[in-house]
């Protein structure tokens, strides 16, 4: 007897959201601001991205030490071994992503953090689309003040003697960390180190570990006090 | 183009811009279905709505080659809204209402003829 095929759960309905979203993108073709073709290809290059590209490196640099030096010294270079050119991520161009990846190496006594204070700028062709709590003001304007406390709201206890660099991310510049591997780590293949190295520890809130493989869901705080274009 | 570019635009970004509210705005901030709940509602585990990815290439399509919105604007005042107007919206319904808002303050869409748009849209969408 043939199996009952079960569809997957789906959202009926139309919100207000949806239709604001087709409205307004509809009107913006008709006015000229942009054509359909632009929208589509960048809709393309946004549905391919994803943060596997930079987990596959850090893997690959975790094994090969020749890997690594090249991870450390060109990133731009490093990325196109593991399928990322960053002059023509999208084949068609996105200038926002013309700039040059620095890859920040942790170690037993240095610890990155990533941020953008004046936007959300972010390596997306290597990393995929940044959280939303990478967008808040929150983050942004406390991260650089108040590094150990906020990463420490992360669950990311950074111990006294290691020293916190915040690298802030800029029109040409974007960084990604490279994390120590893990112990209990020391047989494992490329394919299996990848999987463990999460967007959250590529931005430098949270530690690779053998048996984490997602990122946890972030609560989203309002700004106190937010400075405008700080 | 000049997607996350931040050379662009014509407004300082230091200067925090003051926003009033959009009658439009308020009514979809107001009754409109925010996709958490819509997707605890049905039982889907998507994190984004779909039309997150066509909300995201209309800012990168606004901020590319002709600019009709510099990106670093549109985040300051998404910044600005987020924080105030659309602060009880969660994302990233609240990043669509200020992107629109945005727009509309700049003329590059009426509220008029946004709310008639809608209206179509709304029909055709649920035709059966």
């Amino acid at each position: 007897m043939a199996e009952k095929h079960k569809p997957a759960p789906m959202v009926d309905e139309v919100s207000d959201f949806e239709v604001l979203e087709v409205a307004v993108r509809e009107l913006a073709i008709e006015k000229g601001l942009f054509s359909a073709e632009d929208h589509r290809r960048f809709a393309e290059f946004a549905h391919s991205i994803g943060p596997l590209p930079a987990a596959r490196l850090v893997a690959k640099s975790w094994l090969d030490p020749e890997f690594k030096k090249l991870a450390l010294e060109d990133g731009f270079t490093a990325s196109k071994e593991v399928g990322i050119d960053w002059l023509n991520p999208t084949g068609f161009g996105t200038p926002s992503d013309y700039c040059d990846l620095r890859v920040l190496e942790n170690t037993p006594s240095v610890h990155h953090v990533v941020v953008c204070t004046l936007c959300s700028c972010y390596p997306r062709p290597i990393l995929g689309h940044s959280p939303e709590w990478y967008r808040t003001p929150n983050y942004r304007r406390r991260l650089v003040r108040w590094p150990r406390q906020v990463l420490s709201e992360f669950g990311l206890q950074i111990p006294a003697d290691v020293e916190v660099r915040v690298e802030d991310s800029n029109q040409k510049c974007r960084f990604m960390v490279m994390p120590m591997r893990p112990e209990g780590t020391e047989d494992w293949s490329e394919d299996q180190l990848a999987e463990i190295v999460t967007r959250d520890c590529m931005l430098g809130v949270a530690l690779p570990h053998p048996e984490r493989k997602a990122d946890d869901k972030r609560p989203v705080h309002k700004a106190a006090n937010p400075v405008h274009g700080h | 183009m000049g997607g996350q570019e931040k050379n662009a635009g014509t407004v300082p970004v230091n200067q925090e811009p003051e926003f009033s509210s959009v009658s439009l705005l308020e009514k979809v901030r107001k009754q409109g279905k925010v996709w958490e709940d819509l997707a605890q509602k049905y039982g889907v585990d998507n994190p984004d709505p779909p039309w997150k990815i066509n909300l995201d290439s209309t800012c990168e399509a606004l901020s590319a080659e002709q600019c009709a919105l510099p990106v670093l604007e549109r985040r300051n005042e998404e910044d600005v809204l987020s924080e105030s107007l659309y602060q009880d919206v969660p994302y990233p319904e609240r990043q669509l209402l200020a992107l629109t808002h945005s727009m509309i303050e700049r003329g590059l869409i009426d509220e008029d003829e946004l709310a008639l748009r809608m209206k179509f849209v709304s029909k055709r969408l649920n035709s059966t």
